[in-house]
C-alpha cells in the first residue's frame, strides 16, 4: 500500500448544510493531485477534515495505511502531513527562522521545561542549520531574521511552506498558495514548489483555482461541487469536462 | 404519608423563597447577555455597575434622606444607563476589532475602577453593619403568604413585581419598536448587523444603556441582602449572572431568563434538603453554611466543565465565531526587541544602588514595603508566564498562591515541618491543582478560561477555605493563621533585612527561570499557539500539553509567591491578600504594566507596595523639594486613585498588549531615533551651510535662525 493518503467516504455536516459528501480520494507518494471546484465547494473543509480540525460525521481518514480519523490534529501532523493555509497562519511577531526553528524543535521532540531550566533550550547549531538548508531552498535566507510582518505575503507563503517542511511531511496540503499573488510571484512559486518537491520527495494535494496553475503543476485532479466529487481523473482531461465547466462558471476562456 | 405531605411543602416552599433572588438573577443575565449578544463584550464589569446603582440609592436614600422614588430614578435610570452610554461610547466602541480575551482584561479594569471611581467621586465608603434599605418601606416586613407554608416578605414582593415589570418592558421594547427590532435582530443572529445595514452603533449604545440599568436595578433590588455595600460583594453578582445564563446556554434571552429563576430555585431547594443530608455525611458542611454565595459558582463551574454541550453551543453562538479574522494574539512576540546593553547595565546599576540605599538606611517600614514589592513580583511573575507567554487570562492565581500560604501554615505551624521545604511543597502542591485544573478549563478556551478559573476561585473562596485541613477552620478564625519566618543554619531571617535579601534571591531565580523558559522550547511552543493556534496544531504541537505546562508552571510560581508573602507577613491573611477580588487587581496591575517581561512584574510589584507611599502620599515629591515640608497641598492622594489609574490602565492593553511601560519605551526609543536621524541627516548638511543656521543657545534668538533651521533640515530629507 504506497497511498500517503486514502480517504472513504469522508462527510462534513454545518448545521444543515452538506459542506462535504461522502469523498473518497486517494494519494499517491510523491505524487501531485489536484483538488479543485468552484468557491463553497468545501475544498477547505475537506482538508480541515483530513488534518482534524474538524470532525468528520462520517468516514474514514487514512495516513499511510493507518486508520486516523479519532486522532488529534497535532497527532496527524506528526504522522507526516504539512499544510499551508488559505488565509496566512503565520506567528505573530516572529521571524522567519524562528517559524521553521519551533517547526523543527517540535518534531525532534527533545525539548522540555527541565532542559529549558538547565538552560539548554536555545536554538542549536544543528538546528539551526537545518532550517537555514530549507530557507536556502525556498530563497528565504535573506529575510530569516526578519519578523514576518515585513515579509510580502508571496514571501509569507513561502514561510509556511518552510515551516510545514521542517516537519518532513510525505503529504504537503496547499490550500490556494497563489491566492494574492500576481503572476510574477505565482511563477515563482511553481518554480520553487516543484524545486522542492523534486529535492524532498514529498505529496501534494493541492487547492487552486488558477487553472494554469493547477494543470502545469498536477497530473490528476479532484473536482467538488457543493461538497460532491463531480469529476476525477487526468487534470487535462478534467478540465475538458462539460459537468466541471458547467460548475466553474467563467472558466472557459482561462482554460482554453 | 406525612413524610410525603412535609416533603412536598418542603419542595413548595424552597421554590417560592427561591424565586425572588431567581427574578433578580435573571434580571442580571438578561442584562449580561444583551451586551454579549449585541456587543461581544463578556462584560464582567457588570456587578461594579451594579454597586454603583445601589451605593447612589444608598447615599441618596439613606445618607441625604432623599424620599425612595427620586432616589431610585437617579441611581437606577440616570446613573446606570448614563455609565452604560459612557462605557460604550469611551471604551467599548473603540475596542470593537479587539480580541475577546483582551475586552475581557479591560471589563476586569473597569470593575475595579468604576467603583473607586464612584467613592471618590460622591466621597462614598460602605458602613459595615448598616444593612442597604430596599425600595420599600418596612421592606423586611412579612406581608404575603399565599400556601402558608412560606410568607414573602414586602421587599420580595417588590423586587418579583419591579423585575418583572423590567422583563415585560424589554419585551414590549422589542416587540413594538424599532430600535428594539433591529436589537433582536442583532442578538438573535450577530452577523445581521453587517449584512443588513442595522446601525451598529445605535443598537449597541441602547443596549449598553439598557443593560447598565438591568445591572442597576439588580444592584438595588439585591443590596438589602448584604450587610454592607462593598464592591466584591457585587462583583460575585457578576459570576451569578455567568452561571444563570450559562444554564440557558449563552444563546438567548429567553433562556437566560429561565437561568436564572433555575438558579434561584437551585439554591434555595439545596437550602432546604441540604441540612438533612448534611446530617449523616459531615463532608456537606462547609457547603451547606456557605449555601448561597458557592452554589451559582459550583454551578458555573460543573456547567463548563462537564457540560460539554455548552461549548458547542458556543462555537455557534459566540459573536466573535465564525466570520470575525482571528483575533490578534495577547502574548506573542515575548521576546521583543533586545535592548541596547548600555542602557540594561544603567538600569541595573540604578537598580543595586537603590536596593544597597534601601537596606543601609530604610527604616522597618520601609524594609517591609520593598520587601513585600519583591515578593509581590514573585507572584505577578506567575502572571507573566500565565498571560504574557501562554496568553491565558487566569483569575485564580490568588488561590494558587493561597494554596502556598496555607500550605506553609499547615505544615510549619501545625506540623513543624522546615519553613522554606513547607514553601516548596506548598507550590508544588499549588502546581498539581493548577495542571489538574487546566486540564478541563483550557478546553474551554479564551472567555471562559477566565470564568472558569473565577468561578474556582470563588468556589475556593467560598467553600474550600472554610475547611479545617486546609485553611485551620474555626480555629483559625481565632488565633489566625501562624506562618513562622524561618532559620537556615546561621541565618535566622526573624530579621527583616535578612529576610529581604531571602526574597530577592528567590524572584532573581525565578525571574530567571521565566526567562529561560521564555527562550527556550516551552516558551517559543507557547509563543507560536498564541500566535495561531491552528498553525502551531498543523506542525505538530499539541495546545493542550504547552497550556498544562503553562498552567503548572505559573500556579507554581503564584504559589511559592503566597507562600514568601504569609511567611513575610508571619500570617496567611486570606482575606486581605488572596481573595479572589484582591487578586483581580494582580491581574490589571501586571497587565496595564506590562505582562511580557520580568521588568513589567518587578513594576508592577513595585506599584502594588509602594505606589501607594511613594506618589500618592507625596513622599516622592518631598524628596524632590528635599523638605517634607513643601510638599503640596493636593498630597495625600486617596489611595483609592491607584485602582482608577491601574483599572483604567487596562483600556491601552487592547491596543498595546506589550503594556504601559514597555509601550511607553517603545515610543520613546522610536521618538529618539527619529531625532537621531534628523541630526545626523541635518547634521552633515549644517556644516555645509553656513554656520548661520546653527543656533547658537548664548546668542537672542532672532527670527532668522529660527528660520534658517527648518530649511535646511528639510531640504536634506
Ligand atoms: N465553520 C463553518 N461553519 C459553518 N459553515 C461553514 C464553516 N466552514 C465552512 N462552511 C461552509 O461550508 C461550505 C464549504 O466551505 P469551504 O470553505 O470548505 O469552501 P471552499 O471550497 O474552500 O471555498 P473557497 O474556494 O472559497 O475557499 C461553504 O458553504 C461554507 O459556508
Ligand atoms: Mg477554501
Amino acid at each position: 500500500m504506497t497511498n500517503v493518503l486514502d480517504t472513504q467516504g469522508v462527510s462534513k455536516k454545518f448545521s444543515g448544510i452538506m459542506a462535504v459528501h461522502d469523498l473518497s480520494i486517494s494519494v499517491d507518494a510523491g505524487e501531485s493531485v489536484g483538488l479543485i471546484g468552484p468557491n463553497g465547494a468545501g475544498k477547505t473543509t475537506f482538508f480541515n477534515c483530513v488534518l482534524g480540525v474538524l470532525r468528520v460525521n462520517a468516514g474514514v481518514v487514512r495516513l499511510a495505511g493507518d486508520d486516523v480519523t479519532e486522532m488529534p490534529v497535532h497527532a496527524r501532523a506528526r504522522r507526516g502531513i504539512g499544510r499551508t493555509f488559505q488565509r496566512i497562519e503565520l506567528f505573530a511577531e516572529s521571524t522567519v527562522r524562528e517559524h521553521l526553528l519551533i517547526a523543527e524543535r517540535t518534531r525532534r521532540r527533545d525539548g522540555g521545561l527541565w532542559k529549558d531550566l538547565i538552560g539548554r533550550g536555545r536554538p542549536r547549531a544543528d538546528e539551526i542549520a537545518k532550517c537555514d538548508e530549507v530557507l536556502e531552498l525556498l530563497g528565504l535566507r535573506d529575510v530569516a531574521d526578519e519578523p514576518i510582518e515585513h515579509l510580502s505575503l508571496g514571501q509569507g507563503r513561502l514561510v509556511e511552506v518552510g515551516r510545514a517542511l521542517m516537519t518532513d511531511p510525505k503529504l504537503l496540503l496547499l490550500d490556494e498558495p497563489t491566492s494574492g499573488l500576481d503572476r510574477q510571484e505565482t511563477a515563482d512559486l511553481a518554480i520553487t514548489l516543484r524545486a522542492v518537491q523534486e529535492h524532498r520527495q514529498f505529496a501534494i494535494l493541492l487547492v487552486e483555482h488558477d487553472v494554469e496553475f493547477v494543470s502545469s503543476f498536477t497530473q490528476r485532479s479532484y473536482v467538488l461541487d457543493f461538497g460532491q466529487l463531480i469529476a476525477s481523473g487526468p487534470t487535462q482531461d478534467v478540465l475538458r469536462d462539460p459537468q466541471v465547466r458547467a460548475a466553474y462558471l467563467g472558466v472557459e476562456e482561462i482554460s482554453s | 404519608m406525612t413524610l410525603a405531605a412535609t416533603l412536598g411543602s418542603d419542595l413548595l416552599r424552597a421554590l417560592l423563597q427561591g424565586t425572588p433572588p431567581g427574578t433578580v438573577y435573571a434580571l442580571i443575565a438578561l442584562g449580561f447577555v444583551l451586551t454579549y449578544k449585541t456587543s461581544g463584550v463578556f462584560n464582567l464589569a457588570f456587578g461594579a455597575q451594579a454597586s454603583i446603582s445601589a451605593a447612589m440609592y444608598y447615599k441618596a436614600h439613606t445618607d441625604w434622606r432623599w424620599p425612595i422614588l427620586p432616589a431610585l430614578i437617579v441611581s437606577v435610570f440616570v446613573l446606570a444607563p448614563g455609565v452604560g452610554l459612557l462605557l460604550e461610547r469611551l471604551v467599548f466602541r473603540h475596542l470593537r476589532t479587539a480580541s475577546s480575551v483582551a475586552k475581557i482584561v479591560v471589563t476586569l479594569g473597569l470593575s475595579i475602577a468604576v467603583p473607586s471611581i464612584f467613592e471618590l467621586v460622591f466621597q462614598f465608603q460602605g458602613v459595615a453593619g448598616r444593612t442597604p434599605e430596599g425600595i420599600v418601606p418596612n421592606g423586611a416586613g412579612v406581608y404575603y403568604d399565599p400556601f402558608g407554608v412560606y410568607p414573602f416578605s414586602r421587599n420580595e414582593l417588590m423586587t418579583m413585581a419591579v423585575a418583572v415589570t423590567a422583563m415585560l418592558g424589554l419585551a414590549a421594547l422589542f416587540k413594538f419598536s424599532a430600535l428594539g427590532l433591529q436589537m433582536r435582530a442583532v442578538v438573535e443572529s450577530p452577523r445581521m448587523t453587517e449584512l443588513n445595514g442595522i446601525r451598529a452603533d445605535r443598537v449597541s449604545a441602547l443596549s449598553w444603556a439598557l443593560s447598565s440599568s438591568f445591572a442597576g436595578m439588580a444592584g438595588v433590588l439585591i443590596a438589602p441582602r448584604f450587610n454592607t455595600l462593598a464592591a466584591p460583594d457585587f462583583f460575585n453578582l457578576v459570576v451569578v449572572a455567568i452561571a444563570a445564563a450559562v444554564l440557558g446556554k449563552l444563546v438567548s434571552l429567553p433562556r437566560a431568563l429561565v437561568g436564572g429563576f433555575c438558579l434561584g430555585w437551585i439554591i434555595a431547594l439545596l437550602g432546604t434538603f441540604l441540612p438533612r443530608w448534611s446530617r449523616t455525611q459531615t463532608w456537606l458542611r462547609p457547603f451547606q453554611e456557605n449555601l448561597t454565595p458557592s452554589v451559582p459558582f459550583l454551578v458555573l463551574f460543573g456547567v463548563l466543565v462537564f457540560w460539554p454541550a455548552i461549548r458547542r453551543a458556543r462555537e455557534a453562538s459566540d459573536p466573535l465565531s465564525g466570520v470575525d479574522p482571528p483575533p490578534s494574539s495577547v502574548g506573542s512576540g515575548a521576546r521583543g526587541a533586545s535592548r541596547p546593553r548600555f542602557s540594561r547595565v544603567i538600569g541595573l546599576a540604578l537598580l543595586v544602588g537603590i536596593g544597597v540605599i534601601v537596606f543601609i538606611r530604610a527604616d522597618t517600614s520601609w524594609i517591609f514595603l520593598v520587601t513585600q514589592a519583591v515578593v509581590m513580583s514573585t507572584i505577578y511573575l506567575s502572571v507573566t508566564v500565565i498571560t504574557g507567554l501562554a496568553g491565558q487570562i487566569s483569575l485564580c492565581q490568588g488561590t494558587f498562591a493561597a494554596i502556598g500560604g496555607f500550605t506553609v501554615f499547615q505544615l510549619a505551624d501545625r506540623h513543624g515541618v522546615s519553613v522554606l521545604l513547607a514553601a516548596v511543597i506548598g507550590a508544588v502542591i499549588a502546581a498539581a491543582v493548577g495542571a489538574v485544573l487546566s486540564l478541563p478549563v483550557l478546553r474551554l478556551g479564551g472567555v471562559w478560561t477566565a470564568v472558569a478559573t473565577l468561578a474556582f476561585a470563588y468556589l475556593f473562596d467560598s467553600v474550600l477555605v472554610k475547611i479545617s485541613w486546609i485553611c485551620g477552620g474555626g480555629t483559625s478564625l481565632l488565633q489566625g493563621t501562624r506562618v513562622p519566618r524561618p532559620v537556615v543554619g546561621p541565618w535566622d531571617f526573624a530579621d527583616d533585612r535578612s529576610f529581604l535579601v531571602l526574597t530577592v534571591i528567590v524572584f532573581i531565580v525565578v525571574a530567571f527561570a521565566v526567562t529561560q523558559i521564555r527562550s527556550g522550547t516551552v516558551g517559543r511552543t507557547l509563543s507560536a499557539i498564541s500566535g495561531s493556534e491552528v498553525a502551531a496544531e498543523s506542525i505538530g504541537i499539541s495546545p493542550a500539553r504547552a497550556r498544562v505546562t503553562a498552567f503548572a508552571v505559573s500556579a507554581f510560581i503564584a504559589g511559592l509567591g503566597g507562600a514568601l508573602l504569609s511567611i513575610h507577613q508571619r500570617n496567611v491573611n486570606y482575606g486581605s491578600n488572596f481573595s479572589p477580588f484582591a487578586a483581580l487587581f494582580w491581574l490589571v496591575l501586571v497587565v496595564s504594566l506590562g505582562a511580557r517581561t520580568v521588568q513589567g512584574a518587578a513594576q508592577a510589584g513595585a506599584a502594588f507596595s509602594l505606589f501607594d507611599t511613594l506618589i500618592l502620599r507625596g513622599t516622592f515629591m518631598g524628596w524632590i523639594l528635599r523638605s517634607s515640608k513643601r510638599i503640596p497641598e493636593i498630597f495625600p492622594i486617596n489611595p483609592k486613585w491607584r485602582f482608577v489609574f491601574f483599572g483604567l490602565g487596562t483600556i491601552q492593553f487592547a491596543r498595546h498588549p506589550e503594556g504601559l511601560v514597555e509601550h511607553g519605551k517603545r515610543q520613546m526609543r522610536r521618538r529618539v531615533d527619529a531625532l537621531r536621524k534628523r541630526r545626523t541627516g541635518s547634521g552633515g548638511s549644517i556644516d555645509d551651510a553656513s554656520p548661520v543656521s546653527t543656533p547658537q543657545p548664548s546668542s537672542e534668538p532672532s527670527n532668522e535662525t529660527d528660520t534658517a533651521v527648518v530649511p535646511v533640515g528639510e531640504t536634506t530629507r
